[in-house]
């Protein structure tokens, strides 16, 4: 992604001084101390950083599973500080889809089922071919039928990415979606992320320890103790 | 998918949990329902036999009401007398539409039977007359089935015919124009009389005790047991049957000695009165096995719940709302009470006749029919039951889930 499209396009997701404190005893942790980011659509960010740095801290806030102590959340250009949970519900409806490091794939429902499973809570219909469609992408169109046992961690993953795709999500939010992941099957998520970015211009959030991978992404956001330390663009 | 289907896959993640918490509902369910059925059943058992004596009220020697109504409805022994002069009193009271007498006795059955067995069984004999009798009782008819035709009734004055109920024949294998032998000991003597009889006709079955019965004529039953001039019971019906009128026929009569009027109302009421502390102690444990069954169903939804604390967060992360994950646990609930509700019914129905016949070996009043009825009403209630169990039982497991946050459940689940 270019400087000039971050100049042309306004951010999906806007954070400023973002602060996340817990209390631990007297001990005050300062999970996150002050974020600020822009993520815009057609831009895939790393964001890379030690385990305490406060990566998931703040891939929770940015995906509002959580609420920020300090800071302001913009999230397709609605402020999303103060809402209660059933509004944060609505927020994150049809805007943000989430990838988790353990795939969290319903083991009774098939492959098929557990894409459309978001459309349920979204009171949409299923559209099987659509649903097809999306697993073309991820190259899972054979599995549709498959239970989740049935299928490696690579495909567990990719059928996550696919659930995550089903509600035309604009941002797509993945926590170390390659920490339960192979090297092969880790690039074949990021290459997956980037096709992703290219074709359907989605915005991806990927929080990552692995330094390599997190080069691949277009920005690459380093924390640590809660704490921006570096920001740039892919070389 | 529907809630409903993502509701019931969840359910069969642990197909034997779910299947033992059903079995637990359906347990309860099935005890609740049989109650139910026997309390409905016995009392419609209760007022088809003794509707079936016929009469709405009856004289009798004193002692208990209830030796008197099961003595009436399947024989008994102790049996006392009345003079019959008491029968000539009573039949010029002007509120009578219509009265019978009845000697009954109990005779041994010897060597006629179908089994040659030296030990010795009994049979209920039943002296009447036959015109008033039968106009008490118009649903009396002889069988006309194989070996059955040309059935009649004896004359009031024959001295060797018997008329046998249904189930006599049938266990006696006799039919219309055969022999039939019974030992009766006559009054004061101590050895039993054989007797010859002929079979003149076989009755229609009635599902009372009239089944188990032999009829022959008052006089001759009389003479047979010498007591020439007793009775064992008076049959009325009153013109305008009503608890005054049964009152006022009660002071009337009851002064005479020795007699008691009791009206059928009461023998139904002390008869069912006495099942009803019964039925107190059934209900108890019905509703000690309901309290534990929904135990049980919380504890398991609940177990559930905690098993998928990680996927409930997920479910939210990805666009459930606290509605509907409360909607998605209430509903695995409510299958799992309307499961056990559906199982238990079928297993009430499956062990009516188990259970009838526990309840007859235990408690014999001499009904006939079925004692537990089992009614399309009874299933409703079972099963709206069942959904209201399941109602309350699925608010706390499914508040709990719907009140997790995403993020500490996503946490605590991995």
């Amino acid at each position: 992604m270019s400087n000039n499209t971050e100049t042309m396009v306004a951010p999906i997701i806007s954070a400023r001084g973002l602060k996340k404190h817990y209390q631990r005893g007297i001990e005050t942790i300062k999970a996150l101390d002050g974020v600020s980011l822009d993520i815009r659509a057609g831009e895939m960010v790393s964001i890379l950083g030690p385990s305490g740095s406060g990566k998931t801290t703040l891939i929770n806030l940015l995906s509002c599973l959580d609420a920020p102590d300090a800071g302001e959340l913009l999230i397709a250009g609605r402020s999303v500080s103060g809402l209660v949970e059933e509004e944060l519900v609505n927020v994150r409806q049809g805007v943000l889809g989430f990838v988790f490091q353990k795939f969290h794939l319903l083991p009774t429902l098939t492959v098929a089922e557990n894409v459309e499973l978001p459309l349920m809570f979204l009171r949409r219909a299923v559209d099987r071919e659509k649903t097809l469609e999306i697993l073309r992408q991820v190259d899972l169109e054979n599995r549709a039928g498959h239970l989740p046992k049935e299928l490696s961690g690579g495909q567990m993953q990719r059928v996550a990415i696919a659930r995550a795709l089903i509600t035309d999500s604009k941002v797509l939010i993945a926590d170390e979606p390659t920490g339960n992941l192979d090297k092969a099957n880790g690039e074949a998520v990021f290459a997956l992320f980037r096709r992703l970015v290219s074709e359907k211009n989605l915005a991806v959030i990927v929080t990552t320890h692995n330094l390599a991978l997190g080069g691949l992404a277009d920005r690459i956001i380093t924390l640590e103790d809660g704490l921006v330390i570096d920001e740039h663009l892919r070389q | 998918m529907r809630f409903m289907a993502f509701a019931f896959k969840n359910l069969f993640r642990r197909p034997l949990r779910t299947g033992l918490t059903i079995t637990g509902v359906a347990l309860a369910v099935a005890v609740a329902v049989s109650l139910i059925g026997f309390n409905i059943g016995y009392r419609q058992s209760i007022d088809v036999s003794i509707d079936k004596l016929g009469f709405q009220v009856m004289i009798m020697a004193k002692g208990c009401p209830y030796e008197a109504a099961t003595m009436m409805l399947k024989g008994g022994t102790g049996l006392v007398y009345l003079p019959s002069s008491t029968y000539d009193k009573v039949r010029s009271d002007p509120d009578i539409s219509a009265i019978t007498p009845i000697f009954v006795g109990v005779a041994e059955k010897e060597g006629s039977g179908i089994s040659d067995e030296s030990a010795s069984s009994f049979a209920i004999i039943s002296g009447i007359e036959v015109e008033s009798f039968v106009s008490m009782k118009p649903w009396m008819t002889m069988s006309q089935s194989a070996g059955h035709q040309g059935g009649r009734w004896f004359a009031d004055e024959a001295t060797g015919e018997v008329v046998l109920g249904f189930e006599v024949a049938e266990y006696e294998q006799r039919k219309v124009g055969d022999s039939y032998y019974m030992s009766i000991t006559p009054y004061g003597q101590t050895e039993p009389v054989m007797s010859e009889f002929k079979v003149a006709g076989i009755l229609e079955r009635t599902g009372t005790q009239d089944d188990g019965t032999v009829f022959m004529p008052i006089g001759l039953a009389r003479s047979l047991f010498n007591r020439p001039t007793e009775l064992t019971i008076v049959g009325f019906k009153l013109k305008n049957f009503s608890g005054f009128a049964l009152r006022q026929f009660e002071q009337r009569w009851a002064q005479l000695p020795e007699v008691q009027v009791v009206g059928l109302q009461q023998v139904k009421t002390t008869l069912v009165s006495l099942v009803e502390t019964a039925q107190t102690m059934i209900a108890s444990v019905a509703v000690v096995a309901i309290i534990v069954a929904i135990i049980g169903v919380i504890n398991s939804i609940m177990m559930s719940v905690f098993e998928r604390t990680g996927e409930i967060g997920i479910m939210k992360a990805i666009g459930a709302s606290k509605s509907d994950i409360f909607q998605i646990i209430w509903l695995e609930t409510m299958a799992i009470c309307l499961g056990g509700g559906i199982g238990g019914i079928l297993l009430a129905l499956s062990g009516t006749s188990l259970v009838e016949k526990a309840i007859q070996s235990l408690i014999d009043f001499g009904t006939r029919g079925s004692m537990v009825a089992i009614t399309p009403q009874v299933m409703l209630v079972a099963l709206l039951g069942s959904a209201v169990v399941g109602c309350f039982a699925g608010l706390y497991p499914a508040w709990r889930a719907s009140s997790m946050r995403p993020v500490e459940a996503i946490r605590e689940g991995e």
